[in-house]
């Protein structure tokens, strides 16, 4: 068939099995998040709440859709889409196996850290749009939160393109045969690991940097005025991001696709090691509580930042040594 | 954030604290939940539960408790009690009696005050409904709950006595002070 | 002295060209019960805070005028509901007090074994929340908040094997209490009061040392010695202030100086403060607690007969006030008798309505995350500021 039709059915299989997938992972969090709270999460809807994502599904598409009155009606209506555009286009560049994936670029990692930051401005507009002083001071400190913590973020997972040599995500998965990224360098490697996951807590609005929500102040931040299936979207859409960057970091980190057994198993050893990353970001996320604006900025800038910038610099020292020097 | 100690230090006791509270959670991940699934599974209530009320018959005639004599009325707080007396030769009777369920406090006053142990609360709450007017409850149906849920331990008669100071002869007549001897044990 | 300004504005020189009015409306998930607060922000910061209650009024005081002595008690718990047992004491402690009623040595002591589970139940209540607010209901202060109250439903059991119900007790009558414990409650007790032992230890481990909650909470929300002992406040609120003040060290009320306790007192007066006084009172509770489980002396439960009518009890001419040690603070009771079934007068000090007189001169200069976590340790209970 045409490369053409060819590329476009991979690429709605894919995003027909993410958005299934993203689904299914808002029951994983409830029911681990339950679990560490001494109770069940949903049980009723289908066999051990089986049927629960589908059920809130339906729901969020039967429910009404309002529009508030003064709201800015383009900006709001866009916002959405803009928010969860560029959260599901991560899922392009992510090979899933050697040759399995929409499109394995050659500046893989590039595109996919681009392209994640641009849900600042989706956000943003939902904020605006909404015309609520609520939403609109949300949407000022998630804008500063997100745009401080991109920039450790992108450090942390350029220590895996250094160690690999390349952009292109397959080259960076098979530069970890022997060792993972994680284990690099007697630690290094696991200071890298470990940055890379506070600054996807932060960059996903998770707890304990979760003021964009902050239910107990703003409730619900950004999404306030968003009901039915807009809101959903927007869930979506951060559930996405959360599973896209937890793709990401056990590419980068954790070998990929790499794992004993067949090759046929890389796959699903791949999606263990992104559950895994998932499930740790969660931990976290029900066990502490969370920090002010002010404060989660100083950690940013005085705390993260030069660290990575640290980690960065003496990785890039160590590589280019072995490399060239010795 | 100041920095107050060696920067080791500091970060050493943020590892521990962090390691600490994640510790806490994932041992109670691996901790049996507390959930009770109702309405599969209901939990035991205690013998003194203040669920539903009801009107009740004497066990050995199977004539009905309750003599009109109105004390529930008057010391109800929220005044949900409405009786109106029959008279006959031997005993009073209740003509009418309704009590509305969806204002009652729970206080216990009226199980408390009854000479005749007629009005007594039930282990059971479980009378939702979605229109209002089923709770209105009127003498033939407390009478119904009576006989279909299990009553509750505490009837004014028992009330009474756990609550009486102890006249001399009692003092003599009973080992101990106050325990209450028909009283089944928690 | 005229008040001259009741209003407290912080000027903090901001550069910005406006400043925001903003509603912490009556509906809210961190507004501890309805409260209304009007929050002037300059930026992130609070710059005024105008404090609006009411809306929970019930008429509590006209209502006592219409109800006996015999049926008040049950409503009595309703002004601050969720330490009940408390509410009800002052009640009952006041008019015993008019009427020069006296209690039996067990009533007293049952009295005090409630008040101070009770005090267990409402401090896993405030820690709940106070870090559900502070971490969100998804996320990390949930699942503190889900902890503490497993552990409140295992006091709550207790009373409900005591009275039958786990909210609103009516526990408390005129002359002594209403329920003697059932066989095999004090066993019980005893059990669920060294599980609360243990799991309030691990609580600490979970939040002292951690650094996003010192960060939240130190420094934060500093009521001034000067400041508490001129607004009137009480409770953990001014014993974190460093000011050693417990009615029931100052005033000892039904036995109370029979038990060994102490009253913990912290110096700094910001909300760490105020949860270091709160979590020794756990420990002091569970202490006399256990005293009283010992030492409970036999005899009748109450010095009058039970109730078997409305107008059972009647209280001669006089007037009298009587205050107890809530878990929130000093609750009072200034009740006028003249001599009928029914007060003639009833007036309430509520610990919360004196406590919340300091948001408006301790919030402004905060940010407004600031102010969810000042207002969960100052811990309102709405049916006691409105009645």
């Amino acid at each position: 068939m045409p490369p053409f039709v060819y590329h476009a059915l991979v690429g709605f299989i894919v995003l027909n099995a993410v958005i299934g997938m993203v689904t299914y992972v808002t029951l994983l969090e409830r029911k681990f998040a339950a679990r560490m709270q001494s109770r069940i999460g949903p049980y009723y809807v289908g066999p051990h709440g089986l049927l629960q994502p589908i059920a809130d599904a339906i729901k969020l598409m039967m429910k009404e859709d309002i529009v508030p009155n003064l709201a800015d009606r383009w900006v709001y209506n866009l916002a959405p889409l803009v928010f969860l555009i560029p959260c599901i286009l991560i899922f392009a560049t992510i090979p899933f196996a050697p040759g399995l994936g929409v499109a394995d670029l050659n500046i893989g990692v590039l595109f996919f850290l681009a392209v994640s930051s641009l849900e600042i401005v989706g956000l943003f507009m939902g904020g605006w749009g909404s015309n609520n002083k609520y939403a609109l001071l949300s949407a000022m400190r998630a804008v500063n939160q997100i745009i401080s913590y991109d920039l450790p973020f992108i450090f942390a997972a350029l220590v895996p393109v250094v160690l690999a040599g390349s952009l292109k995500m397959s080259v960076i998965v098979d530069a970890q045969h022997g060792l993972w990224f994680v284990g690099a360098w007697y630690g290094l490697g696991l200071l890298a690991f470990l940055a890379f996951l506070v600054a996807t807590l932060a960059a996903e609005n998770r707890v304990p940097f979760d003021i964009l929500e902050a239910e107990s102040e703003l409730v619900a931040g950004f999404r306030v005025e968003y009901s039915g299936m807009k809101f959903s979207l927007i869930m979506l859409g951060e559930y996405a991001h959360m599973v896209g960057t937890s793709f990401l970091g056990a590419l980068l980190f954790l070998g990929g696709w790499l794992g004993p057994g067949p090759e046929w198993l890389g796959p699903i050893w791949f999606l263990l090691k992104a559950l895994f990353v998932f499930l740790v970001v969660t931990w976290v996320r029900w066990s502490f509580v969370r920090i002010r604006v002010d404060q989660i900025l100083a950690i940013s800038w005085k705390l993260l930042l030069p660290f990575t910038l640290l980690l960065l610099m003496v990785t890039a020292y160590l590589v280019a040594r072995s490399a060239g020097g010795a | 954030m100041a920095r107050n100690g060696s920067f080791l230090g500091e970060t050493a006791q943020l590892v521990g604290a962090v390691g600490r509270a994640m510790g806490m959670t994932l041992r109670n991940f691996f901790r049996r939940p507390v959930t009770v699934r109702y309405p599969t599974v209901k939990r035991v209530y205690p013998d003194r539960f203040r669920g539903i009320l009801a009107l009740t018959y004497d066990k050995d005639t199977g004539e009905e408790n309750c003599i009109g004599c109105r004390l529930c009325e008057f010391i109800c707080p929220p005044q949900v009690i409405k009786v109106e007396m029959l008279k006959a030769e031997k005993r009073n009777w209740a003509k009418t009696f309704t009590l509305e369920l969806y204002a009652c406090e729970f206080c216990e006053l009226c199980v408390q005050v009854c000479p005749t142990d007629a009005i007594i609360m039930l282990k059971t709450f479980d009378l939702a409904t979605a229109d209002r007017r089923e709770l209105l409850l009127d003498k033939d149906r407390l009478h119904a709950l009576g006989l279909q849920h299990e009553p509750s331990w505490a009837t004014g008669n028992r009330l009474r006595d756990m609550q009486a100071p102890p006249k001399p002869v009692r003092a003599e007549g009973k080992a101990a002070g106050k325990a209450e001897p028909a009283e089944p044990a928690e | 002295m005229p008040d001259t300004e009741a209003r407290h504005v912080v000027e903090i020189g901001y550069g910005g060209n406006e400043r925001l009015v903003m509603n912490m409306g009556p509906q809210h998930p961190s507004a501890h019960g309805v409260f209304r607060a009007i929050l002037t922000l300059e930026g992130e910061t609070v710059v005024a805070v105008d404090a609006v209650i009411g809306y929970l009024h019930r008429c509590h005081e006209k209502l006592a005028e219409t109800l006996t002595y015999v049926q008040y008690p049950s409503i009595a718990s309703k002004t601050d509901y969720v330490s009940a047992m408390t509410a009800e004491l002052a009640y009952v402690a006041s008019v015993e007090k008019v009427g020069k009623i006296d209690v039996p040595r067990r009533a007293q002591y049952l009295r005090v074994l409630m008040a101070e589970l009770q005090r267990i139940a409402s401090h896993c209540l405030w820690l709940g929340t106070w870090c559900m607010d502070m971490g969100g209901a998804l996320g990390g202060g949930a699942t503190i908040f889900l902890y503490a109250i497993r552990e409140r439903e295992l006091v709550l059991d207790l009373f409900e094997a005591l009275t039958g119900a786990r909210l609103l007790y009516g526990f408390h009558q005129i002359g002594g209490v209403r329920y003697d414990p059932p066989a095999g409650w004090a066993e019980r007790c005893r059990q669920t009061v060294d599980l609360i032992e243990r799991r309030v230890a691990e609580y600490e481990s979970m939040l002292e040392g951690n650094a996003f909650f010192l960060v939240r909470t130190q420094g934060v929300g500093v009521v001034s010695r000067e400041l508490a002992l001129d607004l009137g406040v009480c409770g953990p609120l001014i014993r974190g202030s460093g000011v050693a003040y417990d009615v029931r060290r100052a005033e000892p009320y039904s036995s109370y100086q029979d038990f060994q306790f102490t009253v913990p007192v912290e110096t700094a007066g910001d909300c760490f403060a105020r949860y270091r006084v709160r979590m020794v009172e756990f420990r002091e509770s569970i202490k006399i607690v256990r005293q009283v489980l010992d030492g409970l002396p036999e005899g009748p439960i109450s010095s009058r007969p039970g109730v078997k009518s409305v107008g059972q009890v009647r209280i001669p001419k006089g007037e009298g006030y009587t205050r107890v040690e809530g878990a929130r603070g000093e609750l009072g009771c200034y009740v006028v008798a003249d001599g009928g079934a029914k007060p003639y007068r009833l007036k309430w000090r509520g610990a919360s309505f004196c406590n919340l007189a300091v948001l408006p001169h301790i919030i402004p200069g905060h940010k407004v995350a600031d102010v969810v976590a000042i207002m969960g340790s100052v811990d309102p209970v709405f049916g006691e500021v409105d009645r």
